[in-house]
């Protein structure tokens, strides 16, 4: 399988990304004060910078790393590693989804178990002891940072709906 | 001196003794792990320091970073995989020490060289900050801008890998600094309606992403969640005498030095100076060829060195508001989140803290060097520590120093996107700490751009024509070519031969 230049994916990648921040930068309304450049300066310095370092990037970096390829380097991750890749990303969207929804407290003792069972990978684990790993940091994180430093933490949308009052 | 006595009084208090102490302890573990470091463990309480006491965060933070610094050789000296960049060499001449049996003795050089660093080097930044600072405050906003360019340009030319991608990440950093209401006109810019974005991005988000995230992620996704066994051999006994050290002052005063004068430049931390310390002991030696067969000079050299890196980045932060490494960008993030601004004027506003932090140093590095040599025959269980644990508690803290940095879900949620980014950025082998910089730096180099043309009446040339600032800025412009110009003829004495 023909393995894909990184650095070629990068350039494109930020030489779109950076016009697409000259298009809004354009949008900015100028309010001049005093001799100074105004709000657009930086933006439109740091898209052209962005673009020029693509391209040069893409030449020199690009080069080599064909040349890398040709002589068989290392993937960045096979095609387990790109599934793991996946489900952590996945399992931490769900995480921030659910806090949202069902609270941290609840999320947090849930989320830290499931966690657990994926990165133990193949590992054979205690399975009482990460219940009451995830139970015990999750509640300790909860009430430490409401009760304890009055930082106020989700309760969860859903039970606020049902009118159930959490902790 | 009264203010330096009364910080010392502060950090006694039983509260702020225990917090320090314990960090100190947790950073010594998260560095001694291989892919931790105390900079995560700053990263992960930074959001607990919101609704503590200013005194209380700040003796959490400095131990959390001297602990990191000082473990990092644990794991270097036990199984040869430095904890972190800071104690590569130390693997070079530590772990052959610990296959001949000598293990006692590499662990006791590296808690002692870390000791001996550490201490000077806070003691000459607590002398000389405060004369640096009273210099800085000479300085107009053309030479600031010019200094925090040469610094986002110094780590570019010396982090891993391309420098143009370093730059690129550089520029995108930049334009994260520019979301946000801009200072001076108030005019918003990409923020798209969005009011959690008028305030500009969280520096706690991005960390969480780019740095705890992305990392837990990445390791996973490699499969890198396993240690290689400890060949500890006796642990047993103190191992040093008095006679090593002083065999070996030359090579310890060589280090000191250089790893003050590397820390103290911005964007070179102690994963440079301990690289360039072994390498000078070796040249030193009088039997260069034994280094790397397990030689003490070779871990008194890294080992002081890369401590003595904390009191050299420690004094740009306080002196200038230059971070000198990764870690002091973080400290620098904390200041910024107590509303306090790190610079010249920091110690002239805000003499207590500055002499707090110091003091806490000093201290820290005390209580570890106490701790090390009373518990160093455990060392090996710390790298038992299992992983699944550690990250699964790491990915929760994560989400939850998001939101309460912000008390929004919408910071959470920026969390993953920067995450996402950090992926990307490690897959395009874009390195990270240049991104960092940039975000923090960037408002202050906009600001002092802007307050440099308005002073000077729109003339862009006032940042050339003033000696200082234009010192400084070919330093930027020679910290970025000079490497280029390097490689090329290296390139070329290769093709010629």
């Amino acid at each position: 399988m023909k393995k894909i230049n990184r650095t070629y994916v990068m350039g494109v990648f930020f030489i779109l990304f950076a016009l697409w921040v000259l298009w809004q930068t354009t949008m900015i309304p100028e309010r001049l004060v005093s001799n100074e450049p105004g709000p657009k300066l930086f933006p439109y310095i740091s898209a052209f910078g962005m673009i020029l370092m693509a391209v040069i990037s893409m030449v020199f970096d690009g080069k080599r790393e064909t040349a890398e390829n040709k002589e068989g380097a290392a993937p960045y991750l096979d095609q387990a590693g790109v599934k793991r890749l996946v489900l952590i990303m996945a399992e931490c969207l769900v995480f921030c989804i659910a806090m949202n929804y069902i609270g941290f407290w609840i999320t947090s003792m849930a989320g830290m178990m499931v966690f657990i069972m994926t990165l133990r990978a193949e590992k054979k684990i205690n399975l009482i002891f990460a219940v009451v790993l995830s139970v015990a940091l999750g509640s300790v994180c909860y009430f430490g940072f409401t009760r304890g430093f009055h930082i106020p933490l989700p309760k969860g949308a859903l039970w606020t709906a049902l009118g159930v009052k959490m902790l | 001196m009264a203010s330096y006595i009364s910080a010392l009084g502060t950090l006694f208090e039983p509260m702020n003794f225990i917090m320090l102490y314990l960090c100190s302890l947790v950073g010594c573990v998260l560095g001694a792990i291989p892919g931790l470091s105390g900079g995560l463990g700053i990263t992960l309480i930074l959001p607990m320091t919101f609704a503590l006491s200013t005194d209380l965060s700040f003796a959490m933070l400095i131990g959390m970073y001297v602990g990191g610094v000082s473990g990092s050789f644990i794991a270097a000296v036990l199984v040869g995989i430095p904890g972190s960049a800071a104690s590569i060499g130390t693997c070079y001449d530590g772990y052959p020490m610990t296959k001949k049996g000598k293990a006692a003795k590499a662990l006791t050089i590296g808690i002692t060289g870390s000791f001996i660093g550490t201490m000077v080097s806070i003691l000459v930044a607590t002398l000389c900050s405060t004369y640096i600072a009273d210099v800085a405050l000479m300085l107009g906003p053309w030479e600031y801008f010019s200094l925090c360019l040469m610094a986002i340009t110094m780590v570019v030319g010396l982090s891993n890998g391309s420098i143009f991608k370093g730059l690129l990440a550089a520029f995108f950093g930049l334009w994260l600094s520019t979301v946000g209401a801009d200072m001076v006109t108030n005019q918003l810019r990409f923020t798209f309606g969005n009011t959690n974005l008028y305030g500009g991005i969280n520096v706690i988000c991005l960390l969480m992403g780019t740095f705890a995230l992305q990392q837990v992620a990445t390791s996973y996704a490699k499969g890198n969640l396993e240690m290689p066994e400890v060949e500890a051999g006796s642990l047993k006994g103190f191992g040093l005498t008095l006679k090593d050290i002083t065999d070996n002052m030359k090579t310890i005063v060589v280090s000191l030095g250089i790893g003050l004068g590397i820390g103290f430049l911005p964007g070179m931390g102690s994963g440079i100076a301990n690289l360039i310390a072994y390498g000078q002991a070796k040249s030193m030696s009088k039997h260069p060829e034994e280094f790397g067969t397990g030689v003490d000079a070779g871990v008194w050299a890294t080992e002081v060195s890369n401590n003595a890196g904390v009191g050299g980045a420690i004094i740009p932060m306080i002196a200038l508001g230059i971070p000198g490494d990764a870690t002091t960008v973080l400290l620098m993030s904390a200041m910024t989140i107590h509303g306090l601004q790190a610079g010249p004027m920091f110690i002239k506003n805000n003499p207590d803290l500055a002499n707090l932090i110091f003091a806490a140093v000093l201290v820290s590095a005390i209580l570890i060097f106490i701790t090390e040599l009373f518990t160093k025959r455990w060392f090996p269980m710390l790298l038992k520590a299992p992983y699944h644990y550690l990250y699964s508690a790491i990915l929760m803290i994560c989400f939850l120093g998001a939101y309460s940095a912000s008390t929004s879900m919408f910071s959470v949620y920026l969390v993953l996107v920067f995450g996402a980014i950090g992926i990307l950025m490690e897959f395009f082998k874009m390195p990270g700490t240049p991104l960092m910089l940039a975000f923090i730096l960037g408002s202050k180099i906009e600001s002092y751009f802007r307050m440099g043309c308005s002073y000077a009446k729109g003339d862009i040339t006032s940042f050339v024509t003033r000696p200082i600032s234009l010192i400084l800025l070919l330093i930027a412009l020679w910290s970025v070519v000079g490497p280029l110009i390097g490689k090329l003829l290296r390139s070329r004495k290769a093709g010629g031969k």
